[in-house]
């Protein structure tokens, strides 16, 4: 058994003595021995809970929900269709300046990365 | 499987984002070995206790990993909740466990421990060393569970008084104490093992 003591003081703040020595020593074989895995992470992966998985039809679901809202909503309001296809020959009729055209780039720029955050989203 | 080489943080990384099984079995493959060794010594040598309070272990850490915020290593962090583990468990069976060591360890008591002829070591090195250990091994479990914690914690894990009151949920003072006891105890049991007996005593 080797006599030198491996500390200066113990963990309780007293001068190193045998001890110490010999629980150190045995704490260094503690973190030396290795044990063998014998199945132990196989048991274990067995063991998680299974991953959380969308139902399948979640996505159909939600797409014909949007298309049936989106029928409801021409029915609901039959003319505006109509109202809106106006509106936009106004503004193509009408002269824009560049300050306008810079305004709508803008403003479709904002929509495009509002847009895409959307679609990358991580649920 | 993740390579061998790939950092903690890394695997960690990939299963608190994306469920990676994969990685958190190579984080269990990496750290089996000290969490059930370390769960071995608190249940004073219990290995099929301490192999189901290991895979509890692991269990929280798969729940909780997103709560995991590197304040301190990973290994440690692994050491605090098979500790917590291992006190809620001895909780619960206190009972038990008195019973068990009243049979096993206290009876066994002072004459399960020889006279050891002091702590020397010439000749027979490696005999003494395992008789040492053995005679250890039955000492601590004559602690209670928290002086036994604190002792594995800070000469088993090598960790400092400040990551041993973190990892036992309790303030370095307390820690202290735990040690100052058991050290006072593991002397009275082990006193056949002091190379310089106090002959005053």
């Amino acid at each position: 058994m080797n006599t030198e003591l491996p500390m200066a003081t113990s963990p309780s703040g007293e001068p190193a003595d045998w001890l110490d020595a010999a629980l150190a020593a045995d704490g260094a074989s503690h973190r030396d021995d290795y044990l063998d895995d014998a199945g132990f992470t196989a048991r274990l992966m067995a063991r998680l809970p299974g991953p959380v998985a969308l139902p399948a039809w979640r996505k159909p679901a939600l797409s014909l929900l949007w298309a049936a809202a989106g029928l409801g909503v021409a029915l609901a309001l039959p003319t505006a269709a109509s109202d809106v296809a106006r509106e936009l020959f106004r503004l193509a009729a009408h002269p824009v300046s560049l300050l306008e055209i810079a305004a709508a780039i803008a403003a479709l720029g904002a929509i495009s990365w509002v847009g895409a955050a959307w679609a990358l989203r991580q649920d | 499987m993740a390579p061998p080489g790939v950092a903690d943080a890394e695997l960690i990384a990939r299963v608190v984002v994306n469920d990676d099984r994969h990685a958190f079995s190579e984080l269990v493959r990496r750290y089996q070995s000290q969490v059930r060794a370390t769960l071995r010594r608190l249940t004073a040598g219990n290995q099929a206790l301490a192999d189901d309070l290991a895979q509890e272990t692991f269990l929280l850490a798969y729940r909780n990993l997103k709560s995991f915020r590197h304040e301190a290593k990973f290994t440690t962090w692994l050491h605090r909740i098979a500790t917590n583990a291992f006190l809620a468990d001895a909780r619960k069976r206190k009972e038990e466990l008195l019973g068990d060591r009243d049979g096993d360890v206290v009876d066994d008591g002072d004459s399960g421990i020889e006279d050891a002829g002091g702590y020397g070591g010439s000749g027979e090195g490696h005999e003494r060393a395992a008789s040492l250990k053995l005679d250890l091994e039955r000492a601590m479990a004559t602690l209670s569970e928290a002086e036994r914690a604190a002792i594995v914690q800070c000469y088993h894990n090598d960790l400092t008084h400040e990551e041993a009151a973190w990892v036992l949920n309790c303030p370095v003072g307390t820690v202290k104490t735990h040690i100052l006891r058991a050290r006072q105890k593991l002397k009275l049991r082990l006193a056949a093992w002091d190379p310089e007996p106090d002959t005053a005593a």
